[in-house]
């Protein structure tokens, strides 16, 4: 059994299976029991798009404890695996969000200072948030929920699975890889400009990075000097203070946290390359990104992907240029592109979103999905574990009634970790974990929320 | 040589409406496509002969006369349906949304703003057009935003033209009310009026206002008195508290359109209801009511604990109940307003998934909203004697993935260029 797995989660399918798939009774009567064998589950007959190794026509796809186990024309499951007939749907990956500003009750933007890299979204985390509830409904399996583009240096991110109704603890994605959230533009401008403060400009922008990691590289340097002092058995040696916001810092020139950067304009891309250059980092992806397009040959040889828009325009200045074939141009210089919502509505839809890749700039069904579910997994950090359908990942999965990348396509059914969290022929709600009431924080979930427009 | 590669497609591009008198005289005549007429069904191989800007000529191949010298169109493979209309846009109205200089959205100043006139900020050459209209959207309501209790007067424009009196197909065709929460903008102040209470009552006395204003009015004219000072704010009301034009009532929640529709009874307004997201449990009133409703945004929230699809139902709902509805491109509660506006006929799509009959969804964005705002004889379908606002798509219109390939407009083949592909042609050499 996979270590990520809680122990009730065996108890719970079987629950689940046994009422909305058929009446297994001696399933259900072993709910509770801590010996429970693995459930074993099997998907027949569904179109599966896979989104690392194509599709598969009447594909079958095997789980066993919370992981994908087979995936094919036909599996190996045992004989006593549950069987879901999915003749006539589709099967994915889970749809995962790249940047997402739900369920952080709007304590999106820690906007007190431009540098406020220990602030972790983890705090401000609320599991009851509806717009968790609504994303599950359009099959986001997997959010990374981010800082908001008030500061250059905004907060830690922290990666959830969607499983809603289960506790604030069970909600987070195990093991993922730390991000922290960086922002260029306007945003910092117009939040620290409209008090007379740096930054008020792009200059003001990536001097108050390099004055920060000039900080930190001095505390990295104290504390050298400090463990060099120790490791030659100097027992005076005084350990220096510990500062929060210099050791996070620090975290990113050691290479320890994903960069994940707010920003729209060319100008700016090359900007932060030749920053992250100079300090010794990777930056793992540009957020927003709407002008990569024009410099998309040079960022792909840095291999930054962009998690961006499908068609946003014209919100705001540097938002002018966005033109809606960027994605697909960007992907064919070989930028790893995903699509993001940064709202709360557009969450529920970006398999849509995925879809309209196929308009703007030909698409083919194969990297329109990826760009909702594997691209995005890699932005994260977490595409070993999920973002396609492959032996050995989380059995993450959305059942379809159409083609996902259709204006008609409709979740059927959710499933994280094997476990079904959401299925719409349920009356009520569709869901199968939760029961309460539901948190509303408010507005539409945006990078911007509460930076003072 | 990117720069010259601009000027090429502005020369290229700018002659067309310079040409478009001889233009409209062209017969064309589009060959072997689906026709989606919304008025009579679909023809799976259809002509539809366009002369003169107007739509000459529909039906199957062979049954159907296409003239000589006619210029023939091979519309095989492709799907060929009337343009689209969006019910409710701020197209004109806005540039950049963050930016303040380019807006001309609403006049706060006061919640009654009747004589407002949108015909008097629209801005013909703004860049969304063309985007839009790239998707096959060929005409629009424009309307202010919502801040105002009545925020003005809305116009109804067709995507392409000359200049702006060629776009505006009519001024004044509609009054902007709202009510509801966003209208309370002095709540917490000590000013009239800061409560749903004071907003219907300001609006009633404003209603007896105007018919005491006609009064007197009247009875000057009739003594030829030139001292009568005219009110341009009460006369503005005029049409529309006699029911010669219809009012747009932008309501969310079912206990205020209870409310908003009895003080519309009471004047015997002409309405058309729009929003109505948290309506659910009005819906067979407003069925009762007999009035139309748009529907914007689909993607509006439904709230804590209400199912998912809450919203997205809403359109089936009314159908259901024989409503006649229209569906905007309204966003729910995003940064962006009509720089979205291209996304229309998607919004139309989920109604579907969601239970809309496709016929009655595509009625909403064409047919429906025509004859809600008066154009019901000129526009929304594919019958002879309506202007030849047409599309040619490469599949299903309402499907995200289907790409428009050409957009007609009083006949004309609009060119398929906006700032945004100019920027991708710029960049993909």
């Amino acid at each position: 059994m996979h270590p990520r797995l809680p122990l009730r989660r065996a108890a719970r399918t079987c629950c689940l299976f046994a009422g909305a798939v058929l009446a297994a009774a001696p399933l259900i009567l072993t709910a509770g029991a801590q010996q429970l064998p693995p459930a074993d589950l099997v998907f027949k007959n569904a179109t599966v798009m896979t989104a690392s190794h194509g599709t598969i026509e009447h594909g079958s796809v095997w789980v066993h404890a919370g992981k994908i186990a087979g995936v094919g024309a036909t599996v190996d499951a045992p004989a006593s695996a549950t069987i879901v007939d999915a003749s006539g749907l589709w099967l994915t990956p889970g749809i995962i969000d790249p940047h997402s500003h739900s369920a952080l009750s709007n304590d999106v933007n820690e906007m007190t200072s431009p540098v406020t890299p220990s602030m972790h979204m983890i705090d401000a985390f609320d599991n009851r948030d509806k717009a968790l509830y609504q994303a599950l409904a359009g099959g986001v399996t997997t959010e990374l929920l981010l800082h908001g583009s008030a500061n250059m240096i905004g907060g830690q991110a922290v990666v959830i699975k969607n499983k809603f109704g289960l506790d604030r603890d069970a909600m987070i994605f195990p093991n993922a890889h730390g991000s922290i959230k960086f922002a260029s533009g306007e945003n910092p401008k117009r939040v620290y400009g409209s008090r007379d403060q740096l930054p008020s400009t792009r200059m003001g922008n990536f001097e108050v990075m390099r004055m920060a990691f000039e900080d930190a590289k001095a505390y990295m340097a104290t504390w050298d000097a400090y463990n060099a002092k120790v490791a030659k058995g100097d027992k005076d040696a005084v350990a220096p203070k510990r500062d929060l916001k210099l050791e996070a810092l620090a975290d990113v020139l050691r290479g320890k946290l994903y960069v994940q950067i707010h920003c729209y304009r060319a100008d700016e891309f090359l900007t932060e390359e030749a920053i992250a250059k100079e300090y010794g980092y990777k930056i793992r992806a540009f957020h927003h990104a709407l002008e990569m397009y024009k410099v998309a040959d040079k960022i792909a040889a840095d291999q930054t992907a962009i998690a961006t828009f499908a068609d946003w325009w014209g919100y705001k200045d540097e938002a002018w240029d966005a033109i809606p074939w960027n994605a697909v141009m960007s992907m064919r210089h070989g930028i790893k592109v995903a699509l993001k919502s940064d709202s709360n509505d557009h969450i529920r839809r970006l398999n849509q979103e995925a879809g309209k890749m196929v308009h703007y700039g030909g698409a083919t069904e194969d990297e329109a999905i990826r760009m909702v579910t594997l691209n995005p997994a890699w932005i994260i950090g977490v595409d070993d574990y999920t973002g396609s359908i492959d032996v050995g990942k989380d059995a993450d999965i959305v059942l379809w009634n159409l083609d996902p990348l259709s204006t008609y396509a409709r979740a059927q059914r959710v499933y994280i970790d094997g476990d079904l969290f959401f299925d719409a022929s349920l009356p009520g709600l569709g869901t199968t974990h939760f029961s309460g009431v539901m948190h509303d924080a408010g507005g539409g979930g945006s990078d911007d929320e509460g930076d003072g427009q | 040589m990117k720069k010259l590669l601009l000027i090429a497609l502005l020369l290229f591009t700018a002659p067309a409406w310079l040409t478009a008198a001889d233009a409209l005289k062209k017969v064309i005549a589009i060959t072997g496509g689906k026709l989606l007429t919304v008025s009579h069904g679909t023809i799976e191989n259809g002509v539809l002969v366009i002369a003169d800007g107007k739509i000459a000529a529909v039906g199957e191949v062979g049954k159907v006369n296409v003239p000589a010298g006619a210029e023939i169109v091979d519309a095989h493979g492709l799907t060929v349906y009337p343009g689209l209309i969006d019910p409710e846009s701020n197209f004109g109205l806005t540039e950049i949304s963050a930016d303040e200089n380019s807006n001309d959205l609403a006049e706060p100043s006061d919640e009654i703003m009747p004589h407002m006139h949108v015909a008097d900020a629209f801005h013909s050459e703004t860049e969304l057009i063309p985007v839009a209209r790239l998707n096959g959207i060929t005409n629009a309501v424009v309307a202010p935003a919502t801040s105002d209790s009545i925020a003005g007067q809305d116009i109804f424009i067709q995507m392409y033209g000359a200049d702006r009196d060629q776009m505006i197909l009519g001024r004044d065709v509609a009054l902007a009310m709202n009510y509801g929460a966003d209208q309370r903008r002095r709540r917490g102040k000590p000013e009239y009026p800061s409560t749903r209470m004071g907003l219907i009552t300001q609006l009633r006395q404003t209603f007896l206002d105007v018919q005491d204003y006609e009064a007197r009015r009247d009875a000057a004219a009739k003594k030829d008195d030139k001292t009568f000072k005219r009110d341009l704010k009460l006369e503005a009301l005029i049409p529309y508290l006699k029911g010669q034009r219809p009012v747009v009532i932008g309501v969310y929640e079912a206990y205020d359109i209870e409310v908003i529709m009895g003080l519309a009874q009471e004047f015997h307004l002409k309405v058309i209801l729009n929003h109505v997201t948290h309506s659910q449990e009005v819906l067979d009133k407003i069925a009762a009511w007999k009035v139309p409703v748009i529907i914007g945004s689909i993607y509006d929230f439904p709230l804590a604990n209400e199912r998912y699809d809450a919203v997205y139902t809403l359109p089936a709902e009314l159908a259901k109940r024989g409503v006649k509805i229209a569906i905007s491109s309204a966003d729910a509660g995003g940064p962006t307003s009509s720089h979205s506006a291209r996304n229309l006929p998607y919004a139309a799509g989920f109604a579907v998934a969601y239970g809309l009959p496709y016929d009655e969804a595509l009625k909403a964005i064409t047919l429906n909203v025509a004859e809600m705002f008066g154009f019901g004889d000129t526009l929304g379908s594919l019958d002879v004697g309506k202007t030849a606002n047409v599309v040619l798509a490469n599949g299903d219109p309402l499907d995200v993935r289907t790409d428009v390939k050409q957009v007609y407009i009083q006949g004309v083949a609009v060119p398929m260029v906006s700032r945004q592909t100019k920027l991708r042609d710029e960049y993909s050499k």
